[in-house]
């Protein structure tokens, strides 16, 4: 029974996984990837860990929503009104997926694995708890610092203002085709004094 | 047996993961590859936990390690972009080519 | 008992959410509303546009299946229950973007994304709010909470943990200073598009959701269905009304403000304040 479900789970997992790559609009592909993630954060229920399960669903529906709204902050064609495909190095990369995959599905299936459950007495959430903040209260607190570092980098990284002026300074958007008139906001007079603001 | 199941799955999102991040040519889908590597890698762990180690609390402080480099690449990644963006107006790869240089 | 215990699920769910109706004065207005037509938009997502009122419902229900109805019975006795109603409040986030992105129309969209940018960062003082509360405790599960508070109600040893939370229910229920998915400066937003059942619906699963998120109010502050003479499952249903009217009244009293405005609130005042509310519940605790 349990085989079944989580079966079941794991190809749902994969099939949105799949769905990711091959839906039109940005929004459908987060929040498929947003499904897949539950899927997995059930299979972590039924194999009896809670809190990782439920923790997961949790930290990717808000994270999913972060993405979404990042697509269509960068994304043409948000809603998703007309078909799109953005790929390069398309057979390379089916290749490698392929080639991952099933290299990855065979040493699962030849190698011995063992056998080992979980007790189904056993307290895996207080046990989580003493682990974090016990004899791996380092690595945890790594991680928290990490994460800090994390907080920093990115509010420098995507700040407009800088030691050296604005980050938008002189920026020229790509051309439509190679060394073409560029898309999207123009330039003015040399480039150089946009006082847009707004962007915040 | 549960556990082939579980692995294989992980299996199936890595690849389809590597596939996304290698092809896809906007940057915010390219890290939707990566997130479902880490997906699968996230379902391997919980499987190895629950059905090869017979509990050991390590197994899920790797889960929660995992999810902290979620968080992470994303937060890292979107600071990128956003970095790229305002010097290039650029959110594809083929656009910062120049990097190369 | 666990026919019976959803079965308290389903019937506090429904009667609460007349109740909720009843106190907003809006029940003739939304039975009128099931016999209109449906407004069709150009190329919406279906799915979605069809079944956000029913997401909205169902972690509504999953929010209050994790309360326990008398003291040790919860539906879902899980040692991670608080956890499983944190996960209810961020999927709510997504099921109101979804409900707004789905129509494929300009201000249920921007109602969308007013509501995410908003309800983003609510999403962090509720954390906080909820992991103070298991802090005495000594556990993430609902009934061990419950327990916690036989000497002593959450309210009193952590005070700043009901207005903190009452902010955070006013989110889910897309209500007065919070609402910034269905509000009137922009034609109802995320519903603008919406008529018929399919807003009846959406309307009665907003009320279902104050239920949810009143009755785990209920259990975190008041001590659930802890109380005197009085069964546990009438305790708790009492707390719950009393706090659906403090909330109902809160939102119909309390100005909305721009979300620019809100979000400077919320980053700068009310984030150190769930920092503080935590150190706080943290030295009691201890």
């Amino acid at each position: 029974m349990t085989d079944l479900l989580v079966a079941l789970l794991a190809a749902f997992a994969v099939w949105t996984g799949w769905r990711v790559f091959r839906v039109d609009s940005m929004v459908r592909a987060s929040f498929s990837l947003m499904l897949s993630f539950v899927a997995v954060g059930g299979i972590g229920v039924l194999l009896s860990a809670p809190y990782i399960g439920i923790a997961t669903v949790f930290m990717m529906a808000v994270e999913m929503m972060v993405m979404a709204i990042f697509m269509v902050m960068f994304m043409m064609n948000p809603a998703g009104l007309n078909p799109m495909s953005m790929v390069h190095q398309h057979r390379i990369s089916i290749g490698a997926g392929l080639l991952a995959a099933l290299a990855l599905g065979a040493a699962v299936l030849l190698s011995p694995l063992p056998s080992n459950p979980v007790l189904s007495e056993a307290d895996v959430v207080a046990e989580l708890g003493h682990e974090l903040l016990g004899p791996s209260m380092l690595i945890f607190e790594t991680a928290g610092v990490a994460l800090l570092a994390t907080m920093l980098g990115a509010v420098i990284l995507s700040s407009r203002q800088g030691r050296f002026g604005n980050s938008d300074e002189g920026s020229r958007p790509p051309g439509l085709t190679p060394e073409g008139e560029p898309a999207g906001r123009k330039p003015e007079g040399g480039g150089g004094h946009h006082h847009h603001g707004g962007h915040g | 047996m549960t556990l082939s199941i579980v692995l294989l799955g992980a299996a199936a999102l890595i690849g389809i993961g590597l596939y996304g991040a290698l092809s896809q040519q906007s940057f915010v889908m390219l890290m939707m590859g990566l997130e479902l590597m880490l997906n699968g890698a996230l379902l391997a762990i919980i499987g190895f936990w629950s059905l090869a180690l017979g509990g050991m609390p390590e197994g899920q402080l790797l889960a929660i390690l995992v999810m902290a480099v979620m968080a992470i690449e994303m937060a890292i990644g979107f600071a990128l972009i956003v970095a790229v963006y305002r010097k290039r107006q650029a959110d594809m790869t083929e656009s910062i080519g120049t990097l190369k240089q | 008992m666990t026919a019976l215990l959803a079965l308290a699920v389903l019937g506090t769910l429904a009667l609460g959410a007349v109740f909720a109706v009843a106190m907003d004065g809006r029940i003739a207005q939304l039975a009128a509303g099931f016999a209109r037509q449906r407004i069709e938009t150009e190329a919406p997502d279906r799915l979605n546009r069809d079944l956000a009122a029913v997401w909205y419902l169902a972690l509504a229900a999953a929010g209050l299946s994790v309360v326990p109805f008398a003291p040790g019975l919860a539906l879902i006795d899980s040692p991670v229950g608080i956890v499983i109603w944190g996960t209810c409040e961020a999927l709510t986030i997504i099921t109101v973007f979804l409900h707004g992105w789905s129509s494929n129309a300009p201000f249920p969209l921007i109602g969308a994304y007013r509501y995410v940018a908003i309800g983003l960062p609510v999403m962090l003082p509720s954390m906080f709010v909820l992991i103070a509360a298991a802090l005495p405790a000594e556990s993430l599960s609902l009934p061990a909470i419950v327990e916690s508070q036989r000497g002593m109600w959450n309210v009193i040893r952590q005070p700043l943990g009901l207005p903190l939370f009452a902010i955070v229910v006013l989110t889910l229920t897309l209500r007065g200073p919070m609402d910034f998915a269905d509000a009137a400066d922009i034609a109802t937003g995320t519903s603008a598009e919406e008529s018929g059942a399919a807003r009846g619906l959406w309307e009665i699963a907003r009320a279902a959701m104050l239920v949810s998120a009143s009755a785990l109010a209920a259990t975190l502050f008041l001590g659930g269905p802890l109380g005197p003479v009085l069964p546990g499952p009438v305790w708790l249903w009492i707390k719950t009304a009393a706090l659906m009217a403090i909330f109902a009244w809160l939102g119909r009293r309390v100005a909305r403000t721009t979300p620019s405005r809100m979000l400077t609130i919320l980053w700068i005042v009310l984030l150190p304040l769930s920092f503080l509310h935590l150190a706080m519940a943290g030295v009691f605790a201890l």
